[in-house]
């Protein structure tokens, strides 16, 4: 079977800065992956070359077999492959939500604007925002504006969502109901990348666990494997670290097993 | 001294006159710097180099000279190509050629206020530059260039009196042509700064009322 997403030897600077040094990954079809690692990792580099907001100096990205790098894919045939969330939501403004949702698939997908608005209403639904059809992003919560983003992302029906840092603009309160939304969608057998610091929902929704740290994978596993059996010391050192801030035990305390 | 506005009675239907012309080349001159404008300011920001230094000259060239010269040049100047303008139209075209200078940086100051991510977000949902143009940045931009945009309206309104230099009775023109029959100087240009002032509040006024309705945040 042919992967969702193949990236091969994928380097990246920005100038002198290497942010990406021979990143290999490869997901399969409706597998969750999470990349977890220090700020300045290149986790949302990796996901920006990924859908094609970065060009890339060296290396290959595949998705579903089509190689996308470098601007090879028109814009419609992109959107149909991918789908991005970024930390800051990115809404349009001036827009309604159901106008944010409807206005990619009417201007790019060519649908009708009826047929659309169905569709948008549909996924806003199916993010619990059915009753803001009409409301702009301003007046609504971080939590509920990435709903819309996540919404918006799926009216173009993708078959891969990237993630990037989706929670991480959001008061604490907030970032529960965008990670339920998450897991439905996981469920649902969404193939997803999510970069993130949520290291419990990390542990809980995703297929296997990637560690990045200084623009390379340091290890990758699955969830178990990676949270309560790391092997490399950056990585142990790394979920230590998180479990402090967090006040939980992520990591199974030094000797001991679960 | 004593001011005797009743001098300038028997000459009100001038100064109506010429309040008509102003308001119109101001109204004109506009339209066209908008037009061009909208155009050069976003041409500074293509991914196109060649189209981007040829809007950063232009505005360069029009912000760099007077006004007057420029008008001077249309007006003066293009008969010696075999151009022959009509004062009003010369007047017109040069107050439109500078103001784009001016609005074309607005527009351009516009565009690059709206966050990059508004960019992406569009772009990985498979808009076209052009369509990301059009539905989200613009309208967006215009919002953020309404200010600076009424700003530039009274400037032009004001600038409007050089185009007295063209032998176009505007108001500035006829406060000169009623001053040479009364002699009545101070208070025919207090009556005529009087009427700019009206032109240029009620101008303001207007924008910042679009800009309280456009408002979104």
């Amino acid at each position: 079977m042919v992967a969702a997403v193949e990236v091969r030897g994928l380097h990246k600077s920005f100038g002198a800065l290497t942010v990406l040094q021979g990143v290999d990954l490869c997901i399969g079809e409706k597998e969750v992956v999470s990349v977890i690692g220090p700020s300045g990792s290149g986790k949302s580099t990796l996901a920006r070359c990924i859908c094609c907001l970065e060009e890339i100096q060296q290396g290959e990205i595949l998705l579903h077999g089509e190689r996308v790098d470098g601007g090879r894919l028109r814009n419609k045939a992109m959107a149909h492959l991918v789908g991005m969330i970024f930390q800051q939501f990115n809404l349009w403004p001036h827009l309604t939500t159901l106008e944010n949702v409807c206005l990619a698939p009417v201007r790019v997908l060519g649908l009708a604007p009826e047929a659309a608005q169905e569709r948008g209403a549909a996924l806003l639904e199916r993010v619990g925002l059915g009753n803001k059809l009409g409301a702009r992003p301003a007046q609504l919560s971080g939590g509920q504006q990435q709903r819309v983003a996540i919404a918006r992302a799926l009216a173009m029906e993708p078959r891969i969502m990237l993630f990037d840092e989706p929670t991480s603009a959001l008061d604490p309160e907030l970032v529960g109901e965008v990670l339920e939304v998450m897991t439905d969608l996981a469920a649902s057998g969404m193939t997803m990348l999510i970069i993130t610091h949520e290291m419990l929902f990390a542990r809980e929704v995703s297929h296997r666990v990637i560690f990045m740290a200084d623009g390379n994978i340091v290890e990758e596993g699955t969830p178990e494997a990676l949270f309560l059996n790391p092997r490399m010391p950056r990585t142990k050192s790394f979920l230590h670290r998180m479990s402090a801030h967090f006040g939980t035990a992520l990591v199974a305390e030094e000797g001991g097993r679960r | 001294m004593t001011l005797d506005f009743s001098v300038l009675v028997p000459y009100g239907h001038m100064f109506v006159q010429g309040l008509l012309v102003t308001v119109k080349a101001s109204l004109f001159g506009l339209s066209m710097g908008v037009v061009i404008g909208v155009l050069v300011g976003a041409l500074r920001v293509v991914p196109i180099l060649p189209l981007r230094a040829l809007a950063a000259t232009y505005i360069y060239v029009i912000r760099g000279t007077p006004l007057l010269i420029q008008l001077f040049l249309i007006y003066f100047g293009l008969p010696s190509l075999g151009i022959n303008l009509p004062a009003f139209v010369a007047g017109i075209i040069g107050i439109g050629i500078n103001s784009g200078g001016y609005v074309g940086e607005i527009v351009r100051g516009g565009i690059e206020g709206v966050p990059k991510g508004h960019w992406e977000a569009a772009r990985v949902l498979g808009l076209s530059y052009g369509q990301t143009m059009r539905c989200i940045i613009l309208p967006q931009a215009v919002r953020n260039m309404l200010p600076a945009f009424g700003n530039e309206f009274v400037t032009l309104i004001k600038e409007s009196s050089l185009l007295s230099t063209l032998a176009i009775t505007e108001l500035t023109m006829v406060g000169q042509q009623v001053r040479s029959v009364t002699y009545a100087s101070f208070e025919t240009f207090l009556l005529v700064g009087g009427i700019y002032l009206l032109l240029t509040s009620v101008a303001g006024g207007a924008l910042q009322l679009l800009e309280k309705r456009w408002q979104v945040r």
